[in-house]
């Protein structure tokens, strides 16, 4: 007999949804749409190229849910999804976009002016996306979703020592770009 | 003084040392006031970041996974016959090799049988499982009607046919099933790394 979905464990519900069964993927989706659309978040910085690509995420693990195998975590798969979902949707959007909306810090902007500019949270967003992606990827996997860096070097394909390496350069990158609040806080 | 451990500090911060290396990160930290200052920046770095906003939501839970749904391409449902077909694809391996047990057992069994024939022994057991008039002369008669009306080449042709090849019956059999089974193998071999590849492709595409 089988229960509603929403009682389910996770393994039943990925068994039934790579079977075809479509009320399974929604529970599926449903419990991890929020960290999905947080990772995305925070990998292109705008809450409606957020959403878009998390449902592009989703879409892409549909269609290749037949071929994941549980060897890792099925979280740590679709955030794999999920960072090249958004990486691809960045692309497309950098294509697009005037160089004037762009939301990365100028160069040429001093800590002084930027500090003005921007408040603190904004200030911290704009300096994670200033970050290349492959280093942001490991920060944001990091700092708030808090993987572990076996977790990590699973989700991104990558050895662990990358992923030291890249959060290192990342978290260098950032202690310059936010001295000012680093100071004060 | 020991070398400061500035590369090991975000890996400290983030509790993924262990063993030796963590004892020497501790170690060096307790008489380090510049490591110790570096370790500061790296927590309220992380502090500064946590304060930074998540996603705010636009669209209603339910909403999203519905919008999801809708745009869910059709996706052919295994049925429990194609099912059935990829667990027999995947334990194909094991079906071969339970084959070549069984014709290798088959002809240990066989030859361990026909040495004892020779020797003379359970000649009882034959005795009962072939009626009196076959008993050890079935395969000479029909060989001896065959050649009366055959050439030369002809009984040669028989002869090797009856003793199963130039290597006898057991070695020419054991050797073709031994070919077949190879053949079979290698062939699931190709198709298995023929379909690694094209998932493998899918994988990056991802």
């Amino acid at each position: 007999m089988s229960g509603h979905p929403a009682a389910e464990i996770e393994p039943e519900l990925i068994t039934k949804a790579q079977r075809g069964d479509r009320q399974a993927f929604g529970e599926l989706v449903r419990r991890h749409r929020k960290g999905v659309i947080n990772v995305v978040y925070r990998m292109c910085g705008d809450a409606n190229l957020a959403e878009d690509a998390a449902q592009e995420a989703f879409i892409r693990a549909w269609q290749h849910l037949p071929g994941y195998r549980p060897r890792s975590p099925f979280r740590n798969w679709v955030y794999r999804i999920a960072t090249n979902a958004a990486l691809d949707v960045l692309r497309r959007e950098r294509e697009t976009m005037d160089v004037d909306t762009l939301p990365l810090a100028s160069p040429y902007e001093g800590p002084e002016a930027t500090v003005e500019r921007c408040e603190r949270g904004e200030c911290v967003r704009q300096a994670v996306l200033a970050l290349p992606p492959a280093s942001r990827a490991v920060l944001v996997l990091r700092e708030y979703e808090d993987l572990s860096y076996r977790e990590i070097a699973d989700t991104l394909a990558i050895p662990i020592g990358t992923v030291m390496s890249r959060l290192n350069y990342a978290r260098n990158r950032l202690r310059e770009a936010l001295t000012p609040y680093l100071e004060t806080l | 003084m020991t070398e400061h451990v500035t590369a090991y500090l975000g890996a400290y911060h983030d509790g993924e040392l262990q063993g030796w290396r963590l004892r020497q990160v501790e170690a060096h930290l307790a008489h380090c006031a510049t490591c110790r200052a570096e370790l500061e920046r790296l927590r309220t770095l992380a502090t500064l970041l946590q304060e930074s906003p998540a996603a705010e939501s636009l669209t209603p839970p339910e909403r999203f996974v519905v919008q999801v749904g809708l745009r869910l391409p059709r996706r052919p449902v295994q049925t429990a016959w194609q099912r059935g077909l990829e667990i027999g694809w995947r334990t194909a391996p094991l079906g071969l090799l339970g084959a070549w047990a069984f014709v290798q057992t088959v002809f240990i069994v066989a030859g361990v049988v026909m040495i004892v024939l020779r020797m003379g022994l359970g000649g009882d057991v034959v005795a009962g499982l072939l009626p009196a008039s076959q008993q050890g002369t079935w395969l000479a008669q029909a060989l001896s009607l065959s050649e009366a009306s055959l050439s030369d080449v002809g009984r040669i042709v028989l002869q090797l046919l009856s003793n199963g090849g130039p290597l006898g019956w057991g070695v020419t059999l054991n050797l073709g099933s031994l070919v077949v089974i190879g053949l079979l193998y290698w062939s699931w071999l190709a198709s298995w790394v023929a379909r690694t590849r094209i998932s493998g492709q899918q994988r990056i595409r991802q």
